[in-house]
């Protein structure tokens, strides 16, 4: 793999998504970034361990709970009740064929694209739905070679993180794994001037749902030194 | 070079907390005995040691409703959420791999998911995004510790004093007892009670959010 990813979510966005406290489809757009980026799943571990020591060496709240039967009630639990979050019986799909390329997905998509829409061809463009919430809008996007997206407007944020082959705009190249982030203010215009074709995760947000903490978004000086 | 941070933390002496003033009182006011809740897993895992448990359940089970209170600003579901992270707790305690982390960590990240589902749950949209696509349950290699050594270099050449203050105080402690004070990790995490892994997290941290910090000033 020659090129490497430039373009990482910020420290803080990395610490939401760590405490769960990310919306949902912000945190699969995270978690398909560290799919691709060593860098930063180190600092989520990081993060983590940080978090959790301070959890762990809090002291202890004084309460008069009554402990002893919570636990005994988790000793009478049939063996295999603990499920560690497992969603409905989707197949995983490794694999995602569009405008006749097959494509491979990151592990934080294999189950949710089997639930995708059908997808919307527009010219040399495509788009499939996630399953989402309002006011959040989940989608791949595939941009054939030497293709551009027309220039469009959002009220919220948009967020495109490349999976495969490449893209640019008016700041720069994007390859699998960068993150690109869009407030209401930027108009760009993204193209594939590469002559394979491109596919993104691309999360839309309606501007109401973002709240502090959320201004910075993107790591700036990522791009000096990775 | 390996980092070994991971396998270092359980082996620390637990020792040290006695020097007053070090840290904040979040840090020192219960020291944790280091090792002994990764031990208390592997009794688990193995023999279903339910004295092991005990004692595991009523260490935890305290933070994690104050950590669930903080989450969901009721008791009624942080209560629901320490049940069920408990419940993960006994009966998958055998795969927890202690070269990987600590157990408060894993502890911790169990928490969180089942905070994110039972959320998610609440709003009926539980065959949506789920915890499970989110964290991927530790199946990341290692990856090697390559940076701290030039990021030392370059930390002590740019003035980054001043952002030292900015730090969140569990990382200012340890940027200031390594960089400062000139103590080695161990040392540092010995004094402060803290593993060794988070130690070295907590550097790592640090940089990157002083780079963050000396980035912005720049533009």
């Amino acid at each position: 793999m020659g090129n490497s990813v430039k373009h990482h979510p910020s420290l803080s966005l990395l610490e939401q998504f760590c405490d769960g406290s990310l919306t949902a489809e912000v945190a699969l757009l995270v978690a398909t970034h560290l799919d691709y980026c060593p860098h930063c799943q180190r600092l989520s571990k990081d993060i983590e361990a940080d978090l959790a020591c301070s959890f762990a060496t809090a002291s202890a709240p004084a309460g008069q709970d009554d402990w002893l039967s919570m636990m005994q009630q988790v000793l009478a639990q049939p063996e295999n009740a603990a499920i560690l979050s497992v969603p409905a019986n989707d197949p995983v799909v490794k694999n995602l064929e569009v405008g006749g390329h097959d494509f491979e997905l990151p592990r934080a998509l294999q189950r949710l694209s089997s639930r995708r829409s059908k997808w919307l061809t527009l010219g040399g463009i495509a788009t499939a739905r996630l399953p989402s919430g309002e006011p959040h809008h989940v989608s791949l996007l595939f941009i054939d070679k030497n293709t551009a997206v027309p220039q469009h407007t959002h009220k919220g944020l948009e967020m495109t993180l490349v999976l495969a082959g490449e893209m640019e705009d008016e700041h720069g190249k994007y390859v699998p794994g960068d993150l690109i982030i869009n407030t209401p203010d930027d108009t760009h215009t993204p193209r594939n001037n590469s002559d394979v074709p491109c596919l993104c995760l691309s999360v839309l947000s309606a501007p109401l749902h973002f709240k502090q903490g959320m201004t910075r978004l993107l790591n700036p000086l990522q791009r000096f030194f990775y | 070079m390996l980092d070994q941070s991971h396998t270092y933390g359980h082996h620390a002496s637990q020792s040290a907390n006695s020097s007053p003033g070090l840290m904040d009182t979040t840090e020192t006011a219960s020291p944790i005995n280091l090792g002994q809740w990764e031990e208390a897993l592997g009794l688990i895992a193995l023999n279903r040691d339910k004295s092991a448990y005990a004692g595991l359940f009523n260490y935890f089970a305290p933070r994690l409703k104050a950590f669930g209170i903080k989450m969901f600003g009721n008791e009624q579901q942080a209560m629901e959420m320490v049940q069920d992270t408990m419940l993960n707790v006994w009966q998958k305690a055998a795969l927890f791999d202690p070269t990987r982390g600590c157990a408060s960590t894993w502890i911790y990240t169990i928490a969180r998911n089942v905070r994110f589902d039972m959320l998610r749950k609440k709003q009926s949209r539980k065959d949506d995004i789920s915890a499970d696509d989110l964290w991927s349950d530790g199946d990341y290699p290692e990856q090697e510790d390559n940076q701290s050594h030039s990021w030392d270099l370059y930390i002590i050449a740019e003035k980054i004093a001043p952002h030292f203050a900015a730090l969140p105080p569990a990382q200012r402690v340890v940027m200031e007892k390594v960089y400062l004070e000139e103590n080695s990790h161990q040392e540092v995490a010995e004094q402060l009670g803290i593993p060794l892994g988070t130690v070295k997290s907590r550097i790592r941290l640090a940089l990157d959010r002083l780079r963050e910090a000396v980035d912005g000033q720049q533009r």
